[in-house]
């Protein structure tokens, strides 16, 4: 038989050995970890800012406006209002890196240089006579998709739109076949005289006994 | 105190790893003595955790600039309570922080069942152990708060000012509450799967704790939105960004599985489905911290590219293998004679309300991941925002709805169809007579007359639930209506705080709706120049710069425009809204300038005003939106944690009627369940 206290000494004593080691190994990884973060550099060559700010809010790319321009068409005039512009500016994304569409950004954050850029180019398209569709089509190709809020309904873009409702359809057909299968499994309890009590409560009490029970119940409640 | 600090962190790492290891070995050798001394880790692990923090917290309040934690987040002239906040400002303190949680959960955890589920709770706090070991390991190894510049800096670069907000200050750590919360169920689940008890016990257990944390994600998810709201400039509070729908997942999840735990405590049913549930609410967490640090999905507030990243991927792969093995070796004992006597009861409707629940978290999953597979599967980034997510989740939400008013008026096992008339006649009465009223009034948005519509008649359930309640009360016992609703909702809290927490569901959909009504205005104003304007309301607005001004103030150099502001010809007084440039102590600009939203704020709306710039001297480019309704979002919320806490709250034991119960039986006679 062990001796407890003899037990927990040596457990104590294994403890400290153990917690020891660990942190001398450790501290070195971790000392590894930050030299290796002070070597980092950048493609340029330059060292990263060791003060860069460790906060969780995207870095803004100021850089990421690409020109969109088209030629004015042919006795050009604008085929659309200010309200339709601004319509299609809630389906163009900004690529600043803020996740907005580029009527909201442009209207609240003046730090950023890329939603105004983009806006002059739908307004030089709008100046140009080209409708909506053409404009998000004239920035899809300049951008690729990344330009529009939402994926367009084509192609592999189908499956994204079609899987939310294809996998409630799935376990809308799941739920189904279990509720016939319970309901199923239900009538034939009933029919074997089992009542609508749940077969997994038991009671091993006599009728005196859930009497005496279910006054006890009674009063307490009162 | 802050070297303490520092080696309680490595210290607290080893502890969990042992605390690991005897609770494991424990549990399998069912030795006693190791038990015991995993129980004991797990106090240690937070004590020790608990001195890394308060290490952490006093180098900030400091300014020990030879952390590089604390001088990426904090400078000299930043205000107290944001250096104090600055804790879960930035990816290394965060990550302490969610150790400190964690093990505070913990330690309360194994503390209030030390003496229940005496072979199951080792195998719970080894779960729990193992997950504060990935933790700490993240913490020390990946981010570590104590890393040290080579050089002190004579100031800090200070905190984001967009996260020097008191939303900010307080919002994070109720997500966190929430978030690690699911810790919390997850482990008892892995411990009744371990030891194949699977019967109701573990759920009574870990009940509570998944209302804990689905009343701080409520919490967590609602002020969220009202920092976004106030700060960000951009008018909306939600913008199905990939880190707000990370929230958003595991509430969903956690609120289909509160749901789905009454049918399981009631009629035995959906064991399987439940520890389904529980899994995978924690691994939402987890997969929702992993999007939040891995830079792997664009996010407006994700942390820089990371790797913390591989190490969040890699514990979710784990964790996903793992709990994948037990639940499917443990499936025959997960099976109970299950009977579902109609598609009419009420556990019927539960089932569809999760098939809901779970389809709105499938789709914000797909659709916050599909970047990611269309990218790899055809090389084109594309973006997938709320015109996506809108699409498909108001007719989910409508639906959900709907059945938030259906479920309780369902009676349990069979709704008679008498039942069915007597229950819904009122409900749905108010429900087509909202109806019909806004579209005699000239509403003609679809969604928002079906939101209303529905909104009618949840509310017409859950007060014909309460008028049937006190009446009750008031005939048997003769109360008051005061007394009567008091007691009606404190002798049922759990039911009656359901109720509650339906209402604020109909005040949020509400709110949600109104803004189908929002109107944007892009205005350019010199002094003295007006804008008018009509709002959704049918009030005549009018706006008259009283120019642009500029100061320095405390931290930062301010431009702000006042707007003497008219409603129907009435003087409401000065709207006015900021432009800020922080600065540090040294007067050298910190971060981008910010914008400081001009809010008017009334039940009908909120005229929101942003300046957006200034050109020249004193031309102001401004966004003045008129948003419906929006006061209401914040009051939902409320209504919803209020509801939450009735609960949640603890029942205090009177009496221990179970013994006086017994003692009325013979020795030999005794319930089974």
């Amino acid at each position: 038989m062990r001796d407890p206290k003899l037990d927990t000494t040596s457990r104590r004593a294994f403890l400290v050995r153990t917690a020891a080691l660990g942190v001398a190994l450790l501290a070195r990884a971790s000392g590894a970890q930050e030299t290796g973060a002070r070597s980092v550099q950048t493609p340029a060559g330059t060292s990263t800012n060791p003060l860069e700010s460790g906060s969780n809010l995207f870095p803004m790319d100021q850089a990421a406006a690409l020109s969109v321009k088209r030629p004015p068409k042919p006795g050009a005039h604008e085929k659309l209002s200010a309200a339709d512009r601004d319509a299609v500016e809630h389906q163009i994304r900004c690529q600043c890196g803020c996740t907005l569409d580029v009527y909201t950004c442009r209207t609240t954050d003046f730090a950023c240089e890329v939603s105004p850029a983009m806006h002059r180019d739908i307004m030089a398209l709008v100046e140009g006579g080209y409708d909506a569709q053409e404009i998000i089509d004239a920035f899809k190709a300049t951008y690729g998709e990344r330009a529009l809020m939402a994926p367009t309904r084509e192609g592999f873009n189908l499956v994204g739109w079609a899987m939310p409702f294809t996998a409630l359809a799935v376990g809308g057909a799941v739920v189904a076949m279990l509720v016939r299968r319970w309901s199923r499994r239900a009538a034939s309890v009933r029919a074997a005289g089992g009542g609508s009590l749940p077969p997994a409560i038991r009671v091993n009490a006599t009728a005196d006994e859930m009497a005496r029970l279910d006054a006890a119940v009674r009063r307490d409640k009162r | 105190m802050i070297l303490v600090g520092e080696l309680s962190l490595w210290v607290a790492l080893v502890m969990a790893a042992w605390t690991t290891t005897v609770s494991f070995s424990g549990a399998r050798l069912r030795r006693s003595d190791l038990i015991a001394s995993g129980e004991r880790g797990i106090y240690t692990t937070f004590a020790l955790v608990l001195l890394a923090s308060i290490g952490l917290w006093t180098a900030l309040l400091t300014h020990d600039f030879s952390f590089k934690f604390v001088a990426s987040t904090t400078s000299r002239n930043m205000p107290a309570v944001y250096v104090f906040a600055a804790f879960w400002g930035g990816q290394a303190g965060s990550l302490l922080f969610w150790a400190l949680i964690l093990t505070f959960y913990s330690a309360v955890a194994v503390y209030l069942h030390r003496h229940r589920s005496r072979d199951m709770m080792p195998w719970v706090t080894g779960t729990l152990a193992l997950v504060q070991l990935f933790f700490l390991l993240t913490t020390c190894l990946g981010a570590n708060p104590y890393a040290r510049l080579d050089f002190i800096p004579l100031d800090g670069t200070g905190l984001n000012p967009q996260l020097q907000n008191p939303g900010m200050a307080i919002h994070p750590p109720n997500l966190y509450l929430g978030y690690v919360a699911t810790t919390i169920p997850f482990a008892f689940a892995i411990g009744a799967l371990f030891t194949r008890r699977l019967d109701n016990e573990w759920l009574a257990a870990v009940r509570r704790w998944a209302l804990v944390s689905w009343f701080f994600l409520t919490v967590g998810i609602t002020l969220g939105m009202w920092w976004a709201y106030v700060e960000l400039g951009w008018g909306g509070y939600w913008a199905w960004d990939p880190v707000e729908n990370a929230s958003f997942l595991p509430w969903l999840t956690g609120t289909a599985f509160l749901h789905s735990i009454m049918i399981q405590e009631k009629r035995g049913m959906l064991r399987k489905w439940n520890v389904v549930l529980v899994v995978a609410t924690f691994l939402l967490a987890i997969l929702g911290t992993f999007i939040t640090r891995s830079g792997v999905i664009e996010s407006v507030h994700s942390f820089a590219q990371s790797p913390v990243g591989n190490w969040f991927a890699g514990f979710l792969v784990l964790s996903i293998a793992l709990t994948s093995y037990l639940v499917t070796t443990r499936l025959r004992d997960l099976e109970a004679p299950v009977t579902l006597e109609s598609m009419l009861s009420r556990e019927a409707a539960f089932l569809y309300n999760n098939l809901v629940l779970c389809g709105i978290a499938f789709s914000v999953l797909w659709g916050t991941l599909f970047p990611i597979l269309s990218e790899w599967v055809r090389g084109d980034k594309i973006t997938v925002g709320p015109p996506f997510f809108n699409a498909v989740n108001i007719p989910l939400g409508l639906l959900l709805l709907g059945l938030t008013g259906v479920g309780p008026l369902i009676a349990w096992r069979r709704a008679s169809t008498a039942n069915l008339k007597r229950q819904f006649a009122a409900p749905a009465t108010a429900g087509v007579s909202v109806g019909v009223v806004l579209l005699a009034l000239g509403m003609r948005d679809p969604y928002a007359l079906v939101s209303y519509t529905l909104a009618g008649f949840v509310t017409g359930t859950i007060i014909q639930e309460f008028a049937k309640g006190t009446s009750a009360r008031r005939a048997i016992h003769g109360e008051s209506l005061s007394v009567a609703l008091v007691r009606l909702v404190g002798r049922n809290r759990r039911r009656y705080g359901g109720y509650i927490v339906h209402l604020g569901i109909v005040v949020l959909f509400s709110a949600f709706a109104g803004l189908a009504f929002k109107r944007e205005h892009d205005v350019t104003l010199r002094p003295g120049d007006a804008f008018e304007t009509k709002d959704p309301w049918g009030h005549k607005w009018r706006f008259v710069s009283q120019g642009v001004s500029r100061y320095e103030t405390l931290n930062r150099d301010v431009t702000a425009i006042a707007l003497d502001t008219w409603r129907d010809g009435k003087r409401l007084g000065l709207l006015t809204t900021e432009q800020r440039q922080y600065r540090d102590s040294r007067g050298m600009p910190t971060f981008n300038p910010s914008t400081e939203v001009g809010i008017l704020t009334s039940a009908k709306q909120d005229v929101y005003v942003v300046l957006a710039g200034v050109t020249g001297d004193e031309t102001a480019e401004l966004r003045i939106n008129f948003n419906p309704l929006v006061v209401w979002v914040w009051i939902g919320g409320g209504i919803m944690a209020i509801g939450g806490l009735i609960v949640m709250w603890p029942v205090a034991e009177r009496r221990k009627p179970s013994s006086g119960y017994r003692a009325v039986l013979s020795p030999a006679a005794e319930v089974e369940v």
